[in-house]
């Protein structure tokens, strides 16, 4: 009990403090890789926090049912039992059915989430068929394929083999090193295996609504690895390049207004964080309170559980 | 070549190409001037494509003559409908270059530009 209370305290800390903090720190997205790190530290604390004193809480049920048992056995043979005695029975019971209940919510959850998640990717393994059979070879990278359709369109889908659909739109209007850059940022997202960080974090969003860190880290942590992915492609492109693919890309045709109206100031803020390079300075700086951050997230729990157990 | 997968798409290609009905004896002859590849891969391949719904089959005498049972145009359509189309479960997976915007959006978008070129000039 006395370790379960100071944990769950940190986990409700961290899960409606750090949202601000590191929505503030990682907004222009200034050393992308380690503010998605951060964010992703912050919810791994919360979550390991949050396990760690379930864990507790059922060990103290566990260890408080002897004396239950003894006094229902007592009460029932017709030999009563201090009001004291009572009143512990009656919280190691109150304990143990929270115990119980969260076990039991938590399973629920992760076994909701695993079957969506193997649905979606169930169904991307579909797509990714269909379009491997469907697209055109697309010379130079053979896990790209060219799909006949005038809207300008690049995505990547994951599994195995991965693969990258890019429209013909898309080609007419992009030149050889644009499309390069965007081959570069799709690849990027493979490598470092972005889609599973965005399942894992929307699924958290999904089951906690409520919980600030996880309802408002899933779009936090998207947004940094579309970062990331451009970084990886400016890196090999350049950032004019990069630049050019992006308008190009998101300016190229008029859609059908069903889109979102968040897309554009999503691909605005990743222009201007290209085309605004901060000094060198500011970026250390940055990187090194992101850093400072990740660190004492990952190790605050640790150190609650040591100091509430002495 | 490298899988079985590719000579999926190289036979569905070849079908599409076709104007009217193939058989596997047709298509055996036109993929063996190109490269080394045996009948019955080819067969089985097509077999293969049938039993996944990519082609029908009719018998005519000793042979099946096969037909695509979608053009590659409507294949590109339903794969574009569904990476484009929000909320859905394959939507969740992809991971999109940029996302797509309506005619006010990319005028934001060049607003944005204009305002940075302004206050860089190169």
């Amino acid at each position: 009990m006395t370790t379960a209370l100071p944990l769950f305290g940190y986990a409700v800390a961290v899960a409606w403090w750090a949202p601000a903090l590191l929505g503030r720190l990682t907004a222009g997205g200034v050393s992308a890789r380690l503010g998605l790190a951060a964010w992703l530290t912050a919810m791994a604390s919360t979550l390991a926090a949050a396990a760690v004193a379930l864990q507790f809480l059922a060990r103290s049920a566990v260890d408080g049912w002897d004396r239950l048992a003894e006094m229902v056995c007592r009460s029932v043979s017709g030999q009563p039992c201090t009001a004291t005695a009572y009143q512990g029975a009656a919280v190691e019971f109150a304990v143990a059915a929270i115990a119980i209940v969260a076990g039991l919510a938590a399973a629920a959850l992760a076994w909701r989430y695993g079957r969506s998640v193997q649905r979606a990717q169930r169904q991307a393994r579909a797509h990714a068929d269909v379009a491997r059979i469907t697209g055109r070879r697309l010379p130079g990278d053979d896990r790209a394929v060219v799909l006949d359709a005038a809207q300008p369109v690049a995505y990547c889908v994951p599994g195995r083999p991965a693969t990258i659909v890019v429209s013909s739109g898309a080609l007419a209007l992009l030149d050889e090193p644009q499309l390069g850059a965007v081959l570069a940022h799709e690849r990027a997202h493979l490598a470092s295996r972005h889609h599973l960080l965005i399942a894992l974090t929307r699924g958290l969003a999904a089951a906690f609504p409520a919980v600030p860190l996880f309802a408002r880290g899933a779009e936090h942590v998207a947004r940094l690895a579309e970062m990331c992915a451009d970084d990886a492609a400016a890196r090999r492109s350049g950032r004019g390049t990069l630049i050019a693919a992006l308008l190009t890309m998101a300016t190229g045709t008029a859609v059908p207004a069903q889109a979102l109206a968040a897309s554009a100031c999503a691909v605005a803020a990743r222009l201007q964080r290209l085309a605004e390079q901060p000094a060198p300075a500011c970026r250390a700086r940055y990187a090194l309170t992101l850093a400072s951050v990740t660190v004492l997230l990952a190790l605050a729990p640790l150190l609650t559980a040591g100091l509430a157990s002495r | 070549m490298r899988g079985f997968g590719d000579l999926e798409a190289v036979v569905m290609h070849r079908v599409w190409d076709h104007d009217g009905p193939v058989t596997v004896r047709e298509l055996f002859d036109e993929l063996a001037r190109e490269r080394a590849i045996a009948y019955t891969t080819v067969m089985t391949t097509m077999d293969n494509l049938h039993r996944k719904g990519w082609l029908a089959r009719v018998k005519e005498g000793k042979a099946y003559r096969y037909t695509a049972t979608a053009s590659r145009e409507e294949y590109s359509a339903r794969l574009m409908r569904e990476a484009l189309d929000g909320g859905g479960d394959t939507q969740a997976v992809l991971s999109h270059f940029v996302d797509q915007m309506d005619g006010e959006e990319s005028e934001m978008l060049r607003a944005v530009v204009r305002r940075l070129a302004e206050r860089r000039p190169r």
